[in-house]
C-alpha cells in the first residue's frame, strides 16, 4: 500500500495499517467490546479501507477518519461513534 | 482575479461537456486554467456515450431501411452487415470528435491538462498524482459511473455496460438488458436490428417510464411487433448463473419466477455521481445522487462550482454544456446567471425517434397543474403518406392560458422537430402562435402545427 496520508498540518506520512488497526481496536475496547472481537473488527475495517485506498495515491487523515467511521458502523455502531467523535484518529 | 497566491485561477475536474466548456471560456478570458482528467479526455459522451451509440444506431437505421426498401420498389439481392466494419465506422466517428487529440488542442488554448485522479485536500487545494495544486475557483464535472444493482451471481457471471456494449466485435445472439430507460432502449434497438434476440426488463410497469404513457406504449408496441423483442415490465431480476458459455437469468414477473438463457447481460439501471473526490475536505455537500448546487451552479463551498452529470437533474451533454457555461460566467462575472430547465430537449434515438421537452403529463398531474393537451397522429399528415410511416404522434401540453409547457414526439426525425417546441416553451409562447405559423408541406413538422391547433381550440 503506497498511499500517503496528508495530515491536518499539511505534513505527510505513509499509510500505516498497524497504526490504523490499533486505533480501531482502541475504539472497540472503549465501548467494552471483547478483545478478540475488537481485533477481528480492526482487521476487517483495515481490509475494507485498503480496498478503497488501492487507486488513491494521497488522501487526508480526515478522509481516513470518515471512511473508517462508515466502515466500522457496519460492525460496531457504538465504536464508530466513539471513533468519529472522540479523537481516536490515524 | 489573478492572484498569485494560487497556482491557478480555475481548476476544472473532468474534461467532458461539464468541464471542458468552462475551461475553454475561462482560458479564452485570460485566466490560468488547469483541467484534470483521470480517464479518456472528452469524458463519456465522445468516448463511450452519445457519439459511439449514435453512430452505431445510424448504421442500424440504414440497415433497417434497406431491409424495408422493397415496399418502395428498391430491390437488394443479399443484404448483410459486417460488424467489425460497423465498429470501425464507430471508431472513425469517435476519432473525428477530436477527443483523442484533446490534450494538444486544449493546451493550444492555454489550458494545462493533467492526467490523474484529483482529490480535494483542503477547500482551495487538490492532490493529483501526489502533486498539490491550488486554485481560487474550482468546477467539479467528474460525471457518473454505472449503478450496478445487487443481483446475486452477477459479479461471477460477468456483465457488460454501455461502455463495453459499444465495443463488441459482434452482436450477441441473445441479450438480456436490465433497465428499460433511454440507454437500455437504445441498445435494445441497436442489437435487435442486427439480429440479437433481446429481452428488455424493467422493474417499473412500463418502459421509458419518465416519458408520457403514450410514448411508452408506442415504443413497446414497435419493440415487440417489429423488432421481435420480449419486453418484460414489472420484472425483478433475482439472480444470474453460468450455464456453459451462456448465462441464465432468473427473474420474477407478477408472482411467477422464470428464467431465460442468454449470451450476454447488459446492465442499464442508471448512474451514480462520482463524488469520491474528498468533497468533505472542501466543505462541499453531496449525496450519492450528486453534488448539491444552487441555481448558479455554486456548491455549498462558495468558490467551488459543479456542472454536468455529477449535478443532474439531467444526464445529457447539452445540459452539461449549458451548466458549464453558467458556472464559467458566474465565476468570472458579477452579473450572475441562473440555470433554467423549463425547456430541456430530451431525445432517445430509436426508430422512430422519441423526443420530449418541458413537463410530461405525469409531472403536471404531480404538480396539480390544470392543463390542456392534444395529440396529432402523424398518420394524418402528408409526409406519413409519402414515407409510408404511420406510427407516431405529436403531443403538446399547455397551461390553462394556452401557453406551451410540454411536448412529446414519436416520429421520424423527432430529435430535430422538438426544437421548434423547445423554442416555443423557452419563449413562453402560446400554442396558437405555433398553430398560426406556416409549416412546409409535406414535412413531419406539420403534425406539430396540427397538435398546437387542436389544443388552441380547447
Amino acid at each position: 500500500m503506497n498511499t500517503t496520508i496528508v495530515k491536518r498540518s499539511k505534513t505527510t506520512e505513509p499509510y500505516d495499517d498497524i497504526k490504523l488497526m490499533r486505533s480501531v481496536y482502541a475504539a472497540c475496547l472503549a465501548v467494552r467490546t471483547p478483545a478478540g472481537e475488537a481485533e477481528i473488527t480492526a482487521k476487517r475495517v483495515a481490509k475494507e479501507l485498503e480496498a478503497w485506498l488501492e487507486k488513491k495515491p494521497e488522501v487526508t487523515s480526515h478522509d481516513i477518519r470518515i471512511h473508517i467511521a462508515e466502515s466500522l458502523h457496519t460492525y460496531n455502531p457504538h465504536a464508530a461513534y466513539t471513533y468519529k467523535h472522540h479523537g481516536i484518529v490515524h | 482575479m489573478a492572484k498569485q497566491k494560487f497556482d491557478y485561477d480555475l481548476i476544472v475536474l473532468g474534461s467532458g461537456g461539464g468541464g471542458s466548456v468552462a475551461a475553454l471560456i475561462a482560458a479564452g478570458a485570460g485566466k490560468r486554467v488547469a483541467m484534470i482528467e483521470p480517464d479518456e479526455l472528452g469524458g463519456e459522451c465522445p468516448n463511450y456515450g452519445c457519439v459511439p451509440t449514435k453512430s452505431l444506431l445510424h448504421a442500424a437505421e440504414i440497415y433497417d431501411a434497406a431491409k424495408r426498401g422493397q415496399q418502395f420498389g428498391i430491390r437488394s439481392g443479399t443484404l448483410s452487415y459486417n460488424y467489425p466494419s460497423l465498429k470501425a465506422w464507430k471508431d472513425l466517428a469517435v476519432e473525428r470528435t477530436g477527443a483523442t487529440e484533446g490534450k494538444r488542442l486544449y493546451e493550444a488554448e492555454g489550458i494545462k491538462v493533467i492526467e490523474g485522479e484529483a482529490r480535494f485536500i483542503s477547500p482551495h487545494e487538490i492532490t493529483v498524482n501526489r502533486r498539490h495544486l491550488s486554485a481560487e475557483n474550482f468546477i467539479i464535472a467528474t460525471g457518473t459511473h454505472n449503478a450496478v444493482p445487487p443481483i446475486e451471481g452477477l459479479d461471477k457471471t460477468g456483465y457488460i455496460t454501455f461502455k463495453e456494449a459499444v465495443n463488441l466485435t459482434r452482436p450477441p445472439k441473445s441479450l438480456f438488458i436490465v433497465g428499460a430507460g433511454s440507454v437500455g432502449c437504445e441498445f435494445a434497438e441497436l442489437f435487435s436490428v442486427f439480429g440479437s434476440k433481446v429481452y428488455l426488463a424493467d422493474i417499473t410497469p412500463r418502459i421509458l417510464s419518465k416519458e408520457d404513457e403514450e410514448v411508452s406504449e408506442l415504443v413497446r408496441d414497435t419493440f415487440e411487433n417489429e423488432r421481435g423483442m420480449s419486453v418484460l415490465t414489472n420484472t425483478k431480476v433475482l439472480r444470474v448463473a453460468k450455464e456453459g458459455l451462456a448465462k441464465r437469468v432468473y427473474f420474477t414477473r407478477g408472482a411467477t419466477e422464470t428464467s431465460v438463457k442468454v449470451d450476454e447481460v447488459l446492465i442499464a439501471t442508471g448512474k451514480l455521481a462520482n463524488v469520491d473526490i474528498g468533497l468533505e475536505n472542501a466543505g462541499v455537500e453531496y449525496t450519492p445522487r450528486g453534488i448539491q448546487t444552487n441555481d448558479f451552479m455554486q456548491t455549498t463551498a462558495k468558490h467551488i462550482y459543479a456542472a454536468g452529470d455529477v449535478v443532474g437533474p439531467y444526464n445529457y451533454t447539452h445540459t452539461a454544456i449549458y451548466q458549464s457555461r453558467i458556472a464559467a460566467n458566474n465565476i468570472m462575472s458579477k452579473q450572475k446567471v441562473a440555470a433554467d430547465y423549463r425547456a430541456v430537449p430530451r431525445v432517445i434515438f430509436l426508430n422512430p425517434e422519441v423526443a420530449s421537452v418541458g413537463l410530461s403529463e405525469d409531472e403536471c398531474i404531480k404538480r396539480d397543474l390544470p392543463i390542456k393537451k392534444a395529440v396529432a397522429p402523424i398518420a394524418i399528415i402528408g409526409r406519413a403518406n409519402t414515407s409510408n410511416a404511420e406510427q407516431g404522434f405529436v403531443k403538446v401540453i399547455t397551461d390553462r392560458h394556452g401557453i406551451l409547457i410540454g411536448a412529446s414526439i414519436v416520429c421520424p426525425r423527432a430529435g430535430e422537430i422538438i426544437h421548434e417546441l423547445t423554442l416555443a416553451i423557452q419563449m413562453r409562447m402560446r400554442a396558437s402562435d405555433v398553430a398560426n405559423t406556416i409549416h412546409a408541406f409535406p414535412t413531419w413538422s406539420e403534425a406539430v402545427r396540427i397538435a398546437c391547433s387542436k389544443v388552441a381550440k380547447m
